[in-house]
């Protein structure tokens, strides 16, 4: 896989610099970019998209008031967050009260930066790709968790530690089950590595009229597709699966006693692990930044297969009830943990006796 | 005054007793008769309420305590217990049961009837009676440390009430803290985004299972028994009905009054206004249901769910009904006693077509509803066999309206113990038989249905009525005053339930008691039996299919 150029090299290429201060000078300003057009597309998510696209569902017509389509609610709303006064209610245990809304935006970011977001014009838009890259990913989505304890545990509010508990029980029920039905893309593509397994989905399945359907682990195996995307709602914490913050029964959940910088952190962090919910799922099963047209528009693609999945998380808040908390257990161990290693077992019968 | 004969066929098979045969079966309980415009009254030993509830609800079949009414007179304290049958309402009898000027004490009767527990607490709390042998008498709408009685007769208005903050019970007060158990106490409202108003839910978990909720209500007293009673029959009390369940039932309430007054002052409406009454309740009902329907999904579903916004959607095209027939589009003061305001709006084909298209559109809205809401199978999963209320139990708390209907109990007042046009119209009584969450919000989705049934039927009668016997009221004099020491107690069949009003007359012209009877908080009372052993989201949905307001539990 070495035969493609990483952002960071790229950048301290162009810049001439090379060694250590090239390592360092690339990386930085690689994460900065790529950190940067994450958290734009979350800025144009949260004040914005989310509420046309919910009223879009609701028969609403949301915001129109400031700006062609209502858009500079998004600095308005930026302003009008921040300025809010920032509540820390007695009794809070800090600095992990601090703590807690910076790990769940830094988690999903972090996460990031293994991400193959495809190319746009001469630029590979990827920062790192080690060995371990699926892994990784994970391991730094899973941090989250820790921050939802954190959170709910110091905000010394019953609500809140109802919330942080859902938290731990939905993501030790849905990871499992999500990283399970990872592996089985793992062994059709025999890699870890992210980049790897977006190359590995690039043949064609079959044709069907002159247009190639390539295979895209989505098409390979629609089974396991459907037991990711249920896993990764769960995982990311979106209805019907939104439990942990379930507003009509527990209040706002470990985010309940959160006000102004911190309230915008958690939101941020909440939707940049939609996104990168969305990016997981584009590179394990649609093909990363694979579609038509030339491989230099790659990067587009790619954020219509993120924006896509957000959509995805919208229209499912509009439609579907919330499962309750005991119900998401059983789904969680009796149904997907079960159905992940059959899918498995099955794959890997497969893979070794085809393939 | 004795009984009304009922003329219905329904009310056959349920054998009715005399007065006389009553007074036999009672025997030396009673000490005095004291009968109503609407029943038999017997006026019994302050100690022998349990007994006597106890023969009439096990030999005479009185099964619905619809109402503990409390008044004080000049010489004496009165608690009168409303007594009917699920099975024939029109079937009623008043326990009167007098109490010592100098110390109101009687016994209680909630041994016999669950639901005399928060109506005597009620009594306690706004007149003064105390009630032996009841097992939790404390305030219920006012808070504990209020000072004095405010429907009682010494009670100083203008001494201040004066509480200060320590004073009050602190709902984390060490007694909720036992080492032993691992319980945890959690205060769900006043402020919380489910309480469908300002709803306080003391409650005890194990995890996140309930142990025991208890509601706490009165955020929303308004003394509107008070304000009432100091109305005038003709033209003030009117206008308040609307302010007790204001989720768009206005038309509903104010038909309680108007009944109840109605007969009280023996005034006939014209039936032209008797089929604009039962349009308009109607258009009322549909509102409230799609409303519960509406308030059910978020908080099941979410609350970004399209279900909450199709349904105001609907409830907003009956909404725009009831501005044009009315004026108003939520406290309507539509109705009058004898009558309506005002004759349907002009041009009549306009509202005609504007509410048949409303009906056209209607059955489209509620397959939707079902294939959005009922027939999900999540939605199924969170609310099927959750929240049971057994048809014993919800007899026993006095539970009325959907929530009856929804645990099998076919009871509807508007067939039962008919009023305006309904016995003339052609429509059915709903009721599904799960008891739970999901049987509740169907019985109010068949509703809506129905309702339009009877809308329809209306219009038809509407459109086709001779222009010059459009008699919109009755001749009703300026002033009313019915006859000193007659009372009366009447219900009709509200979006919430059996919605009842007692008013004692004076020989003024305002009411000397005027008691309402809101199906609201009896239903509310039947919220821990459903709840205990539950998650707290069932406790959640289960508030939700009760479709509580709680300007009508508080009055």
């Amino acid at each position: 896989m070495g035969t493609v150029q990483l952002f960071p090299e790229f950048v301290s290429e162009t810049l001439g610099l090379s060694g250590v201060l090239g390592d360092v000078v690339g990386s930085l300003v690689a994460a900065a970019v790529v950190g940067n057009i994450v958290l734009a597309f979350t800025g144009v998510a949260g004040p914005w998209a989310k509420r046309k696209i919910t009223a879009a569902f609701t028969d609403r017509i949301a915001v129109d008031r400031i700006g062609p389509f209502g858009l500079l609610i998004i600095p308005a709303a930026a302003v009008q967050l921040l300025a809010k006064e920032l509540i820390v209610p007695e009794g809070v245990d800090r600095p992990t009260w601090d703590l807690a809304p910076l790990v769940l935006p830094a988690s999903a970011l972090l996460g990031f930066s293994v991400i193959p977001m495809g190319r746009l014009g001469p630029v590979n838009l990827q920062i790192a790709d080690p060995e371990v890259g699926l892994a990784l990913v994970f391991a730094f989505a899973s941090i989250a968790s820790i921050s939802l304890v954190m959170a709910g545990y110091a905000s010394n509010n019953k609500y809140s530690m109802l919330g942080g508990l859902r938290a731990v029980a939905q993501n030790l029920a849905y990871e499992i089950p999500l990283i399970v039905t990872a592996m089985s893309v793992v062994i059709f593509a025999g890699t870890l590595q992210t980049s790897g397994i977006v190359a590995a989905q690039s043949d064609v399945l079959f044709s069907v009229g002159g247009f190639d359907v390539p295979t895209w682990y989505a098409f390979v195996n629609p089974f396991a597709f459907v037991l990711f995307l249920t896993a990764n709602m769960a995982e990311i914490g979106r209805n019907p699966f939104d439990i942990p913050e379930a507003p009509t029964e527990i209040v706002a959940g470990y985010q309940t006693e959160y006000s102004s910088a911190y309230f915008v952190l958690f939101y941020l962090g909440e939707f940049v692990h939609i996104f990168l919910g969305g990016a997981i799922l584009a590179v394990t099963f649609l093909g990363g930044a694979s579609g038509p047209g030339p491989e230099s528009i790659g990067f587009i693609w790619f954020v219509v297969k993120l924006w896509g999945f957000f959509l995805f998380t919208q229209w499912a808040r509009s439609a579907l009830p919330r499962v309750r908390i005991d119900q998401l257990i059983e789904i969680g161990w009796k149904g997907m943990l079960v159905l992940s290693f059959a899918n498995l077992v099955l794959t890997a019968v497969i893979v070794g006796v085809i393939a | 005054m004795s009984l009304e004969v009922p003329d219905t066929t329904e009310t056959d098979e349920v054998p009715e007793r005399t007065p006389d045969e009553l007074a036999a079966l009672l025997g030396d309980l009673v000490i005095d008769r004291d009968d109503h415009l609407n029943a038999p009254g017997f006026v019994i030993r302050p100690d022998a309420v349990q007994e006597t509830l106890s023969r009439l609800k096990q030999e005479a079949g009185y099964d619905h305590l619809s109402l503990v009414t409390a008044q004080e007179y000049e010489n004496r304290y009165e608690s009168i217990y409303h007594l009917k049958k699920f099975d024939d309402p029109t079937q009623e009898v008043s326990v009167v049961v007098p109490a010592d000027k100098d110390r109101p004490v009687s016994e209680s009767g909630e041994a016999v009837f669950r639901t005399a527990d928060w109506h005597e607490r009620e009594a306690y709390d706004l007149i003064g009676i105390e009630y032996d042998d009841h097992p939790d008498l404390r305030r219920i709408l006012l808070p504990e440390t209020w000072q004095g009685h405010p429907l009682s007769m010494d009670y100083d208005k203008d001494r201040p009430q004066i509480a200060t903050l320590p004073e009050h019970a602190n709902p984390l007060a060490d007694h909720h803290r036992d080492a032993e158990s691992d319980t945890m106490f959690l205060n769900i409202g006043p402020h919380h985004p489910a309480t469908h108003g300002v709803l306080h839910l003391k409650t005890i978990l194990d995890g996140e299972q309930v142990i025991d909720v208890e509601p706490d209500i009165g955020y929303l007293h308004r003394c509107e028994e008070q304000m009432a009673q100091s109305g005038t029959y003709r033209h003030q009390i009117m206008p308040y009905p609307d302010r007790w369940d204001y989720i768009s039932a206005g038309l509903l309430n104010e038909w309680a009054y108007a009944r109840a007054a109605e007969d009280l002052a023996d005034i006939d409406v014209p039936e032209y206004a008797q089929v604009i009454r039962t349009m308009g309740a109607e258009m009322c009902r549909i509102a409230a249901h799609m409303l519960a329907l509406a308030t059910f999904a978020l908080d099941v579903n979410g609350d970004f769910t399209a279900t909450f916004m199709y349904a105001i959607n609907d409830r907003e095209r009956v909404q725009d009904l009831l501005e044009d027939l009315t004026g108003q589009r939520l406290m309507f003061n539509y109705f009058r006693l004898g009558g309506v305001v005002w004759d349907l709006p002009e041009p009549r084909e306009e509202f005609f077509s504007k509410t048949r298209d409303f009906l056209d559109q209607l059955p489209g809205s509620v397959e939707e509803y079902h294939d959005l809401v009922t027939a999900n199978e999540i939605f199924q999963m969170r609310t099927i066999d959750t929240g049971i209320l057994p048809p014993a139990v919800a007899k026993d708390y006095g539970a009325t309206g959907p929530v009856a209907r929804g645990s099998g109990i076919d009871y509807d007042l508007r067939r039962d113990d008919p009023y305006g046009y309904y016995d003339e119209l052609d429509w059915d009584v709903v009721t599904e038989d799960g008891c739970d969450n999901y049987s509740r919000l169907l019985v109010r989705m068949r509703e809506v249905e129905e309702s339009a049934k009877i809308i329809e039927q209306c219009v038809d009668l509407l459109e086709d009525w001779p222009e010059d016997e459009r008699t919109i009221q009755a001749n009703v004099p300026r002033t009313l005053r019915p006859d000193d020491d007659t009372e009366i107690y009447r219900a009709v069949e509200a979006a919430k339930g059996e919605l009842g009003i007692y008013m004692r007359a004076d020989g003024t012209d305002k009411p000397a008691r005027f008691k309402i009877r809101s199906p609201c908080f009896s239903n509310l009372q039947t919220l821990p039996e459903m709840a205990n052993g539950e998650y707290i989201p069932d406790v959640i949905a289960a508030l939700g299919s009760l479709d509580i307001v709680l300007g009508e539990v508080d009055r």
